[in-house]
């Protein structure tokens, strides 16, 4: 397994937000953990990328224990995330937004090419690099935050509520790049959503998240035609 | 109109020093989110350090050297050892200790080199010139040159390097600036260290300038550089050195050359007011 957490508890301030989760993702895999707002969801892709201390638990990822590694130490062995509403520089241009994600690597991987082989997938970033970030329409940032996350060619990218706050037609575009990353470029994929259906239906496996504790776990196949499931996250 | 010319170039000297001051504190700011008070006692330990190499070996060179140096290792001694055991507490408890630790920086100073003005006697040594008819000191060329030098240095580090990049990057989103490879610790050593030799530079500067070196001399600039990273926008270097470069301008001649009655140190809180009712956030102030 490329990520494996296990007995993963966060809390803030004595309140617990995540409790006794464990769970995995292997290499290739596109994993989904679904839940409603406030069931832990981000708490859980933080302490897997070191932003928020876990008070329990432990956290391998690619062999190796990381549970106490510092943030831009696990982002050097070539973890990603793609945090909630994109989170870009907003007083950065998109190209030092790229750069920024490329950080560190400029000897040892070709920056250019990579760029070209971003602005390929994602063409309104090459229009607009020389631009500020916050000049950017949301849907643009959340883009633009994508493509800084990969720009470093991760082994495992987090996805954090990648819909929130777009349009239906760009979630089916996002959803669809997702998609396209996990199943033709190999790039291993945990995403954490409200929006079940349309995570699941990209993914390979997911996890029902309620109030902190992993509820159910399965094929995404077969979640959805869980009953509970489709009543209480699919509206179906 | 050649006194006014002249005023002008003193002022603008005077708010060069006030900048190089100033840009330390708002590059802490920045990235650290402390205000730094106590920068104003690293600027006064800076002089006295390059008084003393200056006294003791006559290179005004290496007094400049290892002044900068000390102090940028006092700067990353102060961050380490006194605010990031403090962080865990609310904003006011690094803010306190800040001050505290500017007086008993005085104290040491006064302590180890007495209570009294030394006399920095010496000239930068940059060429002394009369242009139409306005006369360029030695020292006013070479606060200008080794200003000018310093903004150059930080303005291609900023824009042009990796580390530049890294160091806003972590101003703006530091959490988010480490989970993509940029170790936040070292950047805000980084801060320190750059701000407090430059503060140590400026230290000489003055005390050249004015050819004087007191226990007291940080107590102005501490919290005129407070007023100055308000009026510029907090946290906003270019708007800290634009802040300060109209302030020593504005000071020389408003009260200088038109005489206006007012103490010469009222005007940067006068304007720190008016900003603040104006634009709160400040000349340059972009984050809200």
């Amino acid at each position: 397994m490329l990520l494996e957490v296990s007995d993963l508890f966060v809390s803030y301030g004595g309140v617990e937000a995540v409790s006794q989760v464990s769970f995995s993702v292997g290499e290739g895999e596109l994993v989904s953990i679904i839940g409603a707002n406030g069931a832990g969801k981000t708490s859980i892709l933080n302490a897997v990328m070191g932003l928020v201390p876990p008070s329990r638990g432990a956290i391998r990822f690619d062999g190796s224990d990381i549970t106490r590694l510092a943030s831009h130490l696990r982002a050097r062995s070539r973890m990603r995330i793609v945090p909630e509403r994109a989170h870009v520089f907003a007083h950065l241009t998109v190209l030092e937004n790229l750069l920024v994600g490329a950080y560190g690597l400029r000897k040892s991987m070709d920056v250019q090419q990579r760029l070209r082989s971003l602005y390929e997938f994602f063409p309104v970033l090459e229009e607009r690099s020389s631009q500020l970030a916050r000049t950017l329409s949301g849907g643009e940032q959340q883009q633009l935050s994508i493509a800084r996350a990969l720009i470093s060619d991760p082994k495992l990218l987090l996805v954090d509520e990648i819909s929130m706050g777009l349009m239906p037609k760009l979630v089916e575009t996002v959803f669809q790049a997702l998609h396209d990353l996990n199943r033709r470029h190999g790039l291993t994929i945990l995403l954490v959503e409200q929006n079940a259906l349309a995570s699941l239906k990209i993914a390979n496996r997911g996890y029902v998240l309620e109030a902190g504790r992993i509820a159910l776990e399965g094929d995404a196949a077969d979640l959805m035609r869980d009953a509970g499931v489709r009543e209480a996250y699919l509206g179906i | 109109m050649d006194l006014f010319l002249e005023q002008l170039f003193n002022g603008l000297a005077i708010g060069a020093i006030y900048a190089l001051i100033t840009l330390g504190l708002a590059l802490i700011y920045g990235i650290f989110g402390v205000l730094h008070v106590a920068h104003a006692g690293v600027y006064t330990i800076g002089a006295y350090i390059g008084y003393g190499v200056y006294a003791a070996t006559g290179n005004l060179a290496l007094a400049f050297a290892v002044s900068a140096l000390l102090c940028a290792l006092t700067g990353v001694a102060i961050e380490r050892f006194i605010y990031v055991p403090l962080m865990k507490y609310p904003p006011y408890v690094p803010l306190i200790s800040s001050i505290a630790l500017f007086m008993a920086t005085e104290e040491f100073c006064r302590l180890v080199a007495g209570p009294y003005v030394l006399s920095f006697s010496t000239n930068l040594p940059f060429p002394a010139f009369s242009f139409s008819g306005i006369r360029f000191s030695s020292n006013l060329t070479g606060v200008y040159v080794i200003a000018g030098a310093i903004f150059f240095f930080l303005w291609i580090l900023t824009t042009k390097t990796e580390t530049g990049l890294a160091l806003r990057a972590t101003s703006m989103d530091a959490p988010i600036a480490s989970s993509l490879g940029i170790n936040g610790a070292l950047a805000v050593d980084t801060a320190f260290a750059l701000g407090s030799a430059i503060a140590a530079v400026a230290g000489i500067l003055v005390g050249i300038y004015y050819n004087e070196v007191h226990p007291d001399m940080g107590a102005m600039p501490a919290y005129k550089s407070l007023a100055l990273i308000v009026v510029g926008g907090l946290g906003s270097v270019e708007g800290a050195v634009a802040a300060s470069l109209l302030l020593g301008v504005a000071e020389t001649l408003l009260i200088g050359f038109a005489a206006i009655p007012l103490p010469r140190d009222a005007l940067a809180f006068i304007a720190m007011i008016f900003v603040l009712m104006w634009r709160p956030t400040g000349l340059f102030g972009a984050r809200s």
